[in-house]
């Protein structure tokens, strides 16, 4: 699933997720192939970002994010439980950039 | 100052010219422990910008009913009223959250999110009574930094230069900490027992009495939170966990997987929610 902005849409995308405005009124179903039309309307419609089907990558680096998780076990990592809730994180993200 | 004028201090926080009108407004009737949900429905749909506030909250994914609460008195039968009580003074105090501490609003809302994952997979009977409580888990700090505004910056400087927990920070200057602020504050709102034992010892789960596996969700929703680093609280650490709340819950490592992976698109349904305009 990606977080598409309004302006990035492209005819043939297709909903991951049901369109909601701000009053929570849903305006188009998931799984909605999108049209131009369907693309004008949501510009239209105060909509700023939709999710689209495919996979979304996380933004930062494995690398990056390895280091930080490290940096915020700093003081615990030896309490009990923790460095095995820092592992299964860890392995977590593994998975998440696969 | 000694820890009885502390709380009487912290009691009489309603009266402060900082705290938003609406929040004023809405304190006077969160307050009455009879209240009907007649009387907060017509409240809340009488402010445009607190209906579509909780409208936005109830159609998230923290509370699992997207796109379809679609007005007040809907989300009052959906939530009960101590739910929507408790989101109602949620939504009210993020610009005071914002303000004390830019990221408790997120932290807050990723509490919520992920406490409501871990209660639905507990078979709790009631998910979003454990969401709320996260939601408001911290309300202390905004109490905290509302109330002394100049001391509590004082002390979330010291936590970042000297690498501490904000609760031992917390701890150093006032000899207590957000949570027992928060239990104070709710305790003097009358929200009911169970939410305040949940703000209280969502540091010390193993000292709930009455709500022990829910107070044990929230403490752990508080720490995946931070271990994934999404908001602030306060300090960039990861808290210890308490050993026999995790064992209570009772988690396998798959459960743990399976948690983090829901995390994973709630929370980026949660940012989306947060970034989105009001």
């Amino acid at each position: 699933m990606l977080k598409v902005s309004v302006n990035n849409l492209k005819p043939g995308m297709k909903l991951a997720k049901p369109v909601i405005n701000e009053a929570g009124i849903m305006l188009l179903e998931e799984s909605t192939e999108l049209t131009a039309a369907l693309i004008d309307r949501l510009q239209n419609m105060n909509v700023s970002s939709v999710f689209i089907e495919g996979a979304s990558k996380p933004q930062k680096s494995k690398e990056e994010i390895m280091l930080e998780i490290d940096a915020r076990f700093r003081k615990t990592e030896n309490e009990p439980y923790m460095g095995m809730l820092k592992r299964m994180l860890k392995e977590h993200v593994e998975e998440l950039y696969k | 100052m000694d820890v009885q004028a502390l709380r009487s201090q912290i009691e009489r926080i309603d009266t402060l010219p900082t705290i938003p009108s609406v929040l004023r407004k809405l304190l006077l009737i969160i307050e009455n422990p009879k209240v009907s949900l007649n009387e907060i429905g017509s409240f809340i749909s009488n402010d445009l910008v607190l209906t579509s506030r909780v409208l936005k909250v109830v159609n998230s994914p923290i509370y699992g009913f997207p796109g379809r609460v679609s007005s007040i008195s809907q989300a009052l039968i959906l939530l009960g009223l101590n739910v929507v009580r408790g989101m109602l003074l949620g939504v009210s105090v993020f610009e005071a959250m914002q303000k004390t501490m830019l990221g408790l609003w997120e932290h807050s809302l990723g509490c919520a999110v992920t406490a409501r994952i871990i209660a639905k997979r507990k078979d709790l009977k009631e998910p979003e009574e454990v969401s709320v409580a996260a939601l408001l888990h911290d309300i202390g700090k905004v109490v905290l930094g509302l109330k002394f505004p100049d001391e509590y910056k004082k002390i979330m400087s010291d936590a970042e230069t000297k690498e501490n927990f904000i609760f031992d920070a917390e701890k150093n200057h006032f000899n207590i900490n957000h949570a027992d602020a928060g239990a104070w504050i709710a305790q003097r709102w009358n929200f009911p027992r169970s939410l305040v034992e949940i703000i209280e010892y969502h540091h010390k789960p193993h000292l709930s009495k009455n709500v022990p596996v829910q107070t044990a969700i929230v403490h752990l929703s508080d720490i995946l939170v931070r271990a994934k680093g999404f908001g602030f609280a306060g300090d960039n650490f990861v808290p210890a966990i308490n050993s026999s709340a995790w064992q209570s819950l009772d988690l396998s490592e798959t459960d743990v997987k399976e948690i983090l992976k829901e995390m994973e698109d709630s929370l980026s349904q949660a940012e989306d929610f947060l970034l989105s305009d009001e």
